[in-house]
């Protein structure tokens, strides 16, 4: 492999081990004098922390230490803003520390000589709480008598946008017809195969060494040095296999509490490596969710089904602390009004804290919810109009001049268009009425559209980066070359995506190029594994990063090194001057899919027959990768709109296990799904790379939808769409 | 998790296995298939202390024809042998239609006919089939052996007349009357999943074609399988009209079972899918008695 490295499924490096079982994951990791960590978790919704007694828990045989908030140097943290404690307890810096704001919050760590023994010293912890009042209603939180959550948050509002441009009110007068909805959406839970887990211990160097899985291991290492009190350079974090991620990883679980077990231990003279697994509960409950929003949305277009004007009213539910909401929300603001141009609309956005689980991270980032909204308008447009589906969205969907909310054309080369005919052209919409082989009642067929846009990239006036290293050994020629990278491969492929590209930049086989990944003691930056982000990203760092090694190597240098920091365009946040245009992002990601569905009208149960998805990748690095991508996003999305239900009750999560929060199993997934690759080049990406792993999953819940609707004519304005659910729709129970 | 400790024996015969249970008594528990026990073992739900293990005991591996038209399965017949054998296929066409609804293919491999009925899970399908049936269960200890009827032999739930000294040994499922058929429907939320509901219907009609005898019975509605008394009540001696069916299924559904709420499904939505597999599992099996359909 070299030139022409790319654009072939090469293999990916981490199969093999993966499949033999080889591939070591945080927990695979054993030390020979390990301790065991266990966590007690606060479960209570929203209480006031009186007191802790470990007394008995630390007498306990075999108990090595029990550590609460008085133990965290600086009692925060948190991605975005650090108002979430460590550790929740009376005595501590922070104030209000000693709140506990939802279930998952953590109290006490018990580090002991097994698993079993912390376990048991864990429920020997006694705490006394006093109960306080649970917010649990976004909308209601808001309200100016509701209990304030965090001091920095008056009314709870962890953030909000407004986006004006043109005159709505006057606009409706010019509109035919006026189509108004209030769409809400349900949690997601990640269900990575691999719940949390990590160990801990001084390297040789005398660093704090935290192995884990996670999304942005610099960022890791940062906000451990920060709830330490330490220089980054004390502390260390490398990444073992990661058994899925989806957004969960990007904020910290068991990062800061091993780290802290270390420092602590190594004072009282105790260097012994400690280690923790979660459970699936514990996962379940410790980590961050999809967050559920609600949408009311009126949009009115003209007899010929030109947009004309938007009103978008967004609530969406933070939960107890900030995680990634204020960005979520921004990606929601952005894609509520769909991928379409509207001269008139007000979009009002707001992101609520709750005693709820926190939103956060998950694939799409607010553009599923958004997109929600969105698509169901228009499909309720096209069916006001008597249009079809494709045709209104051609007549509105954004291209290379048209303007978004923001009052900017998308940058990067807009291909809606063809994503969207290309769909439709495959999924046979310009061609039959109908799917074939209509059924009968009991069972109804339909079909239905979406479209799709988000992204690439962290943005809103970040200023984007990723770092790569590259050395040359040989002497004539270039004999060995070593890749240093740091964006994590969560499972998506991306180590083997970053060897191709340095296979063709070096025009080098890559069987003579090693990989040194995700180990901040020599690797810097490459950013998140998020955000669609890292093969545009970091695949313009490694080229970068090839380009002045093989310079060096010109100039004889042996071997010859070089990195090198890709900067992406600078961005802006949403401008808060009502009117002002501004520049949110760099580059964006397209997709259209068709969706064929057969409903049991007498047990509500929803087939799904058929999946066309053209996703615009840009250029396909791997394409079996982005194959594998689009299916995934599919299946996970399929889940997200019939299957999983994550309930919430009072702040408490009543689905905390597999048994009970139901994913796609290899036999619910669609009959049938196919993959169009679309590669319209971004000029600002690697070989013309754009960002995708999200995009396939942003229209499938609405196509979806639609497709019931056509088989049953009802519309579905919350989901997920379970028998029950859509029995109850049609009036059957 | 792993179990808490206990004892193992792997007895070769039933009477060997017979006297360690004679011997244990309530200590003991026999391991079939173990695709129930194991689990709630490692999850320390169970905890045995004595563990007799049935899968040396060559004599209950078996299907074989019975004298009567039926057919005999030994106890610790897998599941997956039961559901692709020809002889079940032909003799007990109920069998084999549920059999394909029992979780997944690798938990039938191991899962076996006897123990799922012993184990009396009232989501499982093979008890209500069993029922449905009026299969016999033949039942030994060291003292001799008894037939019990499958109506008589689930007690409630995980609950069966088994003493502790006791062992089913083998199910005979009897002949299919002439003018009779028989139906399996169940809905889950997932493919493998417990089902939400399920119904077993099995029939037969006289020679004017009315209803000479009709057994409905449900999973997943109660501690048990649950029959549809009323229901078939109310269609014995009638001509199986779809409004008398219709009648039934409404009756079945408001009558004979009482089903609960869960985290994957209301009452409502239960008693609501009672009504429409008894509509469709009658409906098939009074078809397949008049010769009609497959």
């Amino acid at each position: 492999m070299a030139i022409g490295a790319i654009g072939k499924s090469h293999p990916r490096i981490d199969a093999v081990g993966k499949v033999t079982g080889a591939t070591r994951y945080p927990g695979d990791q054993n030390y020979d004098d390990e301790l065991w960590m266990k966590i007690l978790f606060a479960r209570r919704p929203h209480a006031r922390i009186l007191s802790v007694d470990i007394s008995q828990a630390e007498s306990l045989p075999g108990v090595v230490a029990v550590l609460t908030a008085k133990d965290v140097p600086v009692n925060e943290y948190g991605l975005q803003i650090p108002d979430q404690p460590v550790l929740c307890g009376v005595v501590s810096g922070k104030q209000g520390a000693d709140i506990v704001r939802f279930v998952g919050d953590q109290v006490a760590l018990i580090i002991a000589e097994s698993e079993k023994i912390a376990a048991q010293a864990r429920d020997l912890i006694h705490v006394e709480y006093e109960d306080l009042p649970v917010l649990t209603d976004p909308r209601q939180a808001m309200a100016p008598a509701s209990h304030c959550l965090h001091p920095h948050a008056p009314e709870n509002v962890a953030d909000r946008h407004r986006i004006v441009k043109g005159d709505v009110d006057s606009a409706w007068a010019n509109c035919d017809v006026i189509i108004e909805g209030e769409y809400h959406t349900p949690f997601q839970e990640h269900a990575y195969l691999q719940p949390e887990a990590g160990s801990a211990y001084l390297d040789e160097q005398g660093r704090i060494t935290v192995r884990v899985a996670g999304q942005w291991a610099w960022e890791d290492q940062q906000q451990i040095a920060h709830a330490l009190d330490l220089p980054p350079e004390r502390v260390r974090v490398v990444y073992d296999a990661i058994g899925g991620a989806f957004g969960g990883r990007e904020d910290m679980s068991v990062q800061i509490v091993l780290a802290l077990a270390v420092m602590r231990l190594a004072e009282r003279g105790i260097q012994r490596p400690v280690k923790i697994i979660w459970t699936r509960e514990e996962s379940i409950i410790g980590h961050c969710k999809r967050h559920p929003m609600v949408i009311k949305s009126k949009w009115g277009a003209t007899r010929d089904g030109k947009l004309v004007a938007a009103e978008v009213d967004l609530v969406s539910d933070a939960g107890a602390y900030m995680y990634t909401s204020n960005k979520v929300l921004g990606n929601a603001t952005l894609t509520c009004t769909g991928p379409y141009e509207f001269p008139n609309l007000r979009v009002d956005t707001v992101a609520v804290y709750t005693n709820n689980p926190p939103g956060g991270a998950f694939r799409g980032f607010g553009a599923p919810q958004g997109h929600f909204a969105a698509e169901m308008q228009m499909n309720k447009l096209a069916e006001a109009l008597g249009m079809s589906p494709v045709a209104v969205r051609l007549k509105n969907i954004l291209d290379d001049e048209k303007l978004l909310s923001v009052g900017t054309p998308l940058p990067g080369g807009v291909s809606l268009k063809q994503v969207v005919e290309e769909t439709a052209h495959a999924a046979g919409w310009q061609t039959t009425a109908r799917p074939a082989g209509r059924s009968k009642p009991p069972a109804l067929k339909g079909r239905g559209f979406a479209a799709g846009f988000k992204n690439v990239g962290f943005s809103f006036g970040y200023q984007e980066n990723s770092w790569a290293k590259v050395a040359l050994e040989g002497t004539a020629q270039i004999e060995q070359a070593t890749l240093f990278i740091a964006g994590a491969d969560v499972g998506q492929g991306h180590h083997t995506a970053m060897l191709q590209i340095a296979a063709e930049a070096l025009d080098l086989s890559a069987s003579r190029i090693a990989l040194v990944v995700s180990d901040t003691a020599v690797t810097q930056s490459s950013g998140s594994a998020s955000a669609s982000r890292l093969t545009f990203l970091a695949g313009n760092a490694v080229m970068g990063a090839a380009e002045r090694a093989l310079a060096c190597w010109r100039e004889e240098e042996r071997p010859a090194v070089a990195e090198y920091t890709y900067l992406a365009p600078q961005t802006m946040p949403i401008a808060d001057v009502e009117g002002q245009p501004s520049t949110p992002n760099f580059a964006y990601g397209y997709v259209a899919q068709s969706v064929e569905v057969e409903v049991d009208t007498e047990t509500g149960a929803i087939h799904v027959i058929r999946v066309v998805s053209a996703d615009d990748v840009g250029r396909a690095i791997n394409p079996q990768q982005v194959i594998g991508q689009i299916e995934g996003a599919v299946v996970q999305a399929q889940g997200y709109a019939m299957l999983e239900n994550f309930q919430v009750e009072d702040g408490y999560i009543l689905t905390p296990h597999l048994s009970t929060y139901l994913i796609p199993g290899v036999l619910d997934i669609p009959d049938q799904l196919d993959s169009i690759i679309v590669q319209h080049p971004d000029p600002r990406g690697p070989y013309g790379v754009r960002g995708m792993a999200e995009m396939p999953y942003l229209p499938l819940t609405p196509a979806l939808i639609a497709a019931v609707h056509d088989a049953t004519g009802v519309w579905f304005d919350d989901f997920p769409l379970t028998p029950e659910r859509v029995l109850r729709g049609l009036g059957k129970i | 998790m792993k179990p808490a400790p206990f004892k193992y024996y792997a007895p070769t015969t039933a009477e060997e296995a017979l006297a360690h249970l004679a011997e244990h008594g309530y200590d003991a528990k026999v391991l079939a298939g173990g695709q129930s026990l194991i689990p709630t073992m490692n999850f320390r739900l169970a905890q045995p202390s004595v563990l007799v293990d049935l899968n040396h005991v060559s004599e209950l591996f078996y299907i074989k024809p019975g004298g009567d038209g039926g057919v005999l399965v030994g106890a610790m017949t897998r599941e997956s042998q039961v559901e692709h054998d020809p002889l079940i296929a032909e003799r007990a066409p109920l069998v084999f239609e549920a059999m394909p609804h029992i979780a997944h293919p690798q938990i039938r491999n191991r899962g076996t006919f006897g123990g799922c009925i012993a184990h009396a899970d009232p989501a499982a399908e093979l008890p209500a089939v069993s029922v449905a049936l009026d299969a016999r269960l033949r039942i030994r200890s060291q003292a001799g052996e008894r037939w019990v009827s499958a109506d008589e032999f689930f007690v409630g739930f995980f609950t069966t007349v088994i003493e502790p000294d006791e062992l089913l040994v083998e199910i005979a499922l009897p002949p299919m009357a002439p003018r009779s058929g028989c139906s399996f429907q169940e809905v889950a939320r997932r493919h493998g999943d417990y089902a939400l509901v399920g119904a077993a219907a099995s029939v037969a009609l006289d020679h004017q074609g009315r209803c000479q005898r009709v057994r409905l019975v449900f999973l997943s509605v109660g501690e048990g399988p649950v029959e549809a008394g009323r229901a078939a009540d109310l269609l014995q001696g009638q001509f199986p009209t779809p409004e008398a069916i219709r009648a039934a299924a409404e009756t079945a559904a408001s009558a004979d079972v009482d089903p609960g709420s869960d985290i994957h499904a209301s009452a409502d939505y239960r008693r609501h899918l009672v009504k429409i597999l008894a509509r469709q599992s009658l409906t098939q099996a009074f078809d397949r008695a008049k010769g009609i359909g497959g």
